[in-house]
C-alpha cells in the first residue's frame, strides 16, 4: 500500500512530469491560454496516458521481452500511442462531436506529446507491475493535468498585467513555469 | 531560393527552437552542460538528416493517406539505430542523454521537416534543410547550455571557471531551465521588434 | 477494399526494411554493449574488492533456495586460490525503482571492503547523491557482524550510516540491501 502512496504522490508532485521533469511541455505552452482547453486536453491526456501505458505493458511484456527485441521499443510504442491517438479520435467524434470540436487539434497532437511516450518507457524502466504501471501512468496524467490547470488559470490573470511586450506570450509563461517549478521543488522533501 | 539558403534558414530566421518554438522539451531537460547539448545535438542532426533523405527519395510514391504512420516508422527507425550506436559507441554520453535519445522520435522539429520540406522537395535541398535545422537547433542547445552550465555548475564544457560555491545550483535544476528559455525568447522578441 | 490492401501492404513493407535495418545495426552494436557492460563489472569488482585478484562467480553455490531474493549474485574473489573476500550483488528497491549494488566484503577483517551503486533511477539531486563517493564512502570499513541502521543525524554508533539528506528511502533501501548481504556473509563466510 505503501509504494502505490509513494508512486502516487512522487508523480503528482516530487517529479511531475511538466514541471520536474520536462515532458509534455508542447501542450503545456500551447494548451494553458484558457481554463476550458486545459481541463479539456488534461482529460484527453489522462485516457490516452493510462491506455498507452497499459497497451505498451502489454507489448513489451509479452511481445519485446520473450522474442529478445527490446531494441524496437521505440518504434513499437510510438506505434502503439499514434494508432491509439488515432483510435480515440475516430470514437470521440462519433459518440461526443461537441468534445472532439472542443479538442480540435490538440486530439492528434497528443501523439507528439513527450508525456506520453515518456511515461511508457518509465514504466518498464522501473519495471512496474500492472497494476503499478496503471497507477503510475494515472498519477502522471494528473500531475500533467494539475501543472496544466494551474498554469492555465495564472495565464489567464496575466492577461490583464502589464507585461513588456517582448515578453508576451511563450516568453513570460515559460518564467512562470519556472517559479512553478521552484514551488513543485520544494515537495521534494517530502518523501 | 537559392541552396545556400535552404541551409542558412535553419540557423537564424527559422530557428526550430528559438523561432519555431518545437523541440522544447529536450532542449529544457539535457541543457545542463554544453557537452550534453552538443551530443543531443549530433544525434539530434543524424536523426534527421536520415529521415529527410529516406521520406524525400520516398516522397513520390508514399501514400498521402499513411503518410504519417509511415514518417513514424521512418524517424523511429533512425532514433533506434541512434540510440544503439551511442549506447555501443558513446556510452557516457548515452548515460547522459538518457531517455531523451527515444524521445527524439516526438520531436515535433523531425515530423514537422518530413512534412513542410522533404515530402515535397528533392534530396539535395532536404539535406541542407535537415542540416540547416540540425545547426540552428544545436546552436541554440549549446546557447541555453551555457548559460545554464556557467551560472549553475561555474564551469564550461568542463573546465572550471570560479568555485562551485558562488554557483546558482537552481540554473541546472528544473527552472533554471524554464527561465533561461523564457529570456532568451524575450530577448529575441525585442530584438526582432527592434528591427522590424 | 483494394486501396485498404495496398495501403496496407505498403505500410508492411517499409515497417519490414525499417525492422531490418535496426536489426541490423542491434547485431553490429549488441556485441560491443555486452563487452562493455562486462568491462565494467570486471572493473567493478576490482572497485570494491581490491584485494581479489580473481573473480568467481559462485551464485549457484551459495544462492540456494530461501537466500534473500534481494541477493542476485554472489561472486568469491580469490588470492593466490584463497577465498579474500566476496562480492554481492543486491538489488532493494529504492523509491523510483531497483537500485542495483556491489557490495564487497573482506572475510578476514569480517568487513565491508566498498561498496558500488551501479544502477538506480532515484530523484536527481537527491536519491541520486547514492552514486557519489560521499555517500558510498559511509559503509566502507563497516563491520560485518551486525546490521547497519540509518540515522539522519551524524552516526553515534559504529553501526550506523547517516542518511542522504531528504532522501531516507533511497539511504534505507541501500542499507538494507547491504544488510542483506551481510547477513548472508556472516552466515556462510565468517566461521
Amino acid at each position: 500500500m505503501q509504494d502505490y502512496f509513494i508512486i502516487v504522490i512522487s508523480a503528482v508532485l516530487i517529479n511531475n512530469i511538466v514541471l520536474s521533469q520536462f515532458l509534455g511541455i508542447c501542450p503545456f505552452l500551447g494548451v494553458s491560454k484558457k481554463l476550458s482547453a486545459a481541463l479539456g486536453m488534461g482529460a484527453a491526456v489522462t485516457f490516452v496516458l493510462v491506455l498507452a501505458g497499459l497497451l505498451t505493458w502489454f507489448f513489451q511484456v509479452y511481445i519485446l521481452n520473450p522474442f529478445n527485441i527490446g531494441y524496437m521499443q521505440t518504434v513499437a510504442f510510438i506505434l502503439i500511442i499514434g494508432a491509439l491517438v488515432q483510435f480515440v479520435e475516430m470514437v470521440i467524434r462519433k459518440y461526443s462531436p461537441g468534445l472532439y470540436k472542443a479538442l480540435g487539434i490538440y486530439l492528434p497532437l497528443i501523439t507528439t506529446n513527450c508525456a506520453v511516450l515518456g511515461v511508457a518507457i518509465l514504466n518498464i524502466q522501473k519495471d512496474f507491475s500492472l497494476v503499478k504501471t496503471l497507477v503510475h501512468s494515472a498519477s502522471h496524467a494528473a500531475g500533467f493535468s494539475l501543472a496544466l490547470i494551474l498554469m492555465a488559470g495564472i495565464r489567464e490573470r496575466l492577461e490583464s498585467a502589464d507585461i513588456p511586450k517582448c515578453m508576451e506570450g511563450v516568453p513570460i509563461s515559460l518564467v512562470t513555469a519556472s517559479l512553478m517549478s521552484i514551488a513543485f521543488l520544494g515537495f521534494s522533501g517530502l518523501i | 531560393m537559392s541552396l545556400l539558403n535552404e541551409f542558412t534558414k535553419g540557423i537564424i530566421k527559422e530557428n526550430p527552437l528559438f523561432r519555431l518554438v518545437l523541440g522544447t522539451c529536450p532542449s529544457l531537460a539535457i541543457t545542463t552542460s554544453v557537452d550534453n547539448g552538443l551530443g543531443m545535438g549530433v544525434a539530434f542532426t543524424g536523426v534527421l538528416l536520415g529521415s529527410n533523405i529516406v521520406i524525400s527519395a520516398m516522397r513520390r510514391i508514399i501514400p498521402d493517406s499513411i503518410r504519417i504512420p509511415v514518417y513514424i516508422v521512418v524517424i523511429a527507425s533512425f532514433v533506434t539505430m541512434t540510440d544503439l550506436l551511442m549506447h555501443a559507441y558513446t556510452p557516457a554520453m548515452y548515460k547522459a542523454l538518457g531517455i531523451f535519445i527515444p524521445l527524439i522520435v516526438v520531436n515535433c522539429i523531425i515530423i514537422g521537416r518530413a512534412e513542410a520540406f522533404a515530402n515535397r522537395n528533392s534530396i539535395v535541398p532536404s539535406v541542407l534543410d535537415a542540416l540547416g535545422m540540425g545547426v540552428g537547433y544545436t546552436l541554440a542547445l549549446v546557447l541555453l547550455c551555457t548559460f545554464r552550465e556557467v551560472l549553475g555548475a561555474g564551469t564550461f564544457l568542463g573546465v572550471r571557471l570560479f568555485p562551485e560555491s558562488r554557483a546558482a545550483i537552481m540554473m541546472i535544476l528544473a527552472p533554471g531551465g524554464f527561465v533561461t528559455l523564457g529570456c532568451i525568447l524575450g530577448f529575441l522578441n525585442k530584438m526582432q521588434s527592434k528591427t522590424a | 477494399m483494394l486501396d485498404i490492401m495496398k495501403l496496407a501492404v505498403f505500410l508492411l513493407v517499409v515497417s519490414a526494411v525499417a525492422a531490418f535495418g535496426v536489426g541490423y545495426v542491434n547485431s553490429m552494436t549488441a556485441p560491443v554493449i555486452d563487452k562493455q557492460a562486462l568491462r565494467m563489472k570486471t572493473d567493478s569488482f576490482k572497485e570494491v574488492c581490491p584485494q581479489g585478484e580473481e573473480v568467481k562467480n559462485e551464485s549457484e553455490r551459495f544462492l540456494k533456495k530461501n537466500a534473500n531474493p534481494l541477493i542476485k549474485e554472489v561472486n568469491v574473489a580469490y588470492k593466490g586460490g584463497v577465498p579474500v573476500g566476496v562480492i554481492y550483488t543486491i538489488e532493494p528497491k529504492g523509491f523510483g525503482g531497483p537500485i542495483s549494488i556491489l557490495a564487497g566484503f573482506d572475510i578476514g577483517a569480517r568487513k565491508v571492503t566498498a561498496i558500488k551503486v551501479l544502477s538506480q533511477t532515484e530523484t536527481p539531486g537527491l536519491g541520486a547523491k547514492a552514486k557519489d563517493p560521499s555517500f558510498q564512502d559511509r559503509y566502507k570499513g563497516k563491520s560485518a557482524e551486525a546490521d547497519l541502521e540509518v540515522t539522519k543525524t551524524p552516526p553515534t554508533k559504529d553501526t550506523q550510516i547517516q542518511a542522504i539528506t531528504a532522501s531516507t528511502i533511497t539511504s534505507k533501501a541501500v542499507t538494507s540491501g547491504v544488510n542483506a548481504a551481510r547477513d548472508h556473509f556472516a552466515g556462510n563466510f565468517v566461521k
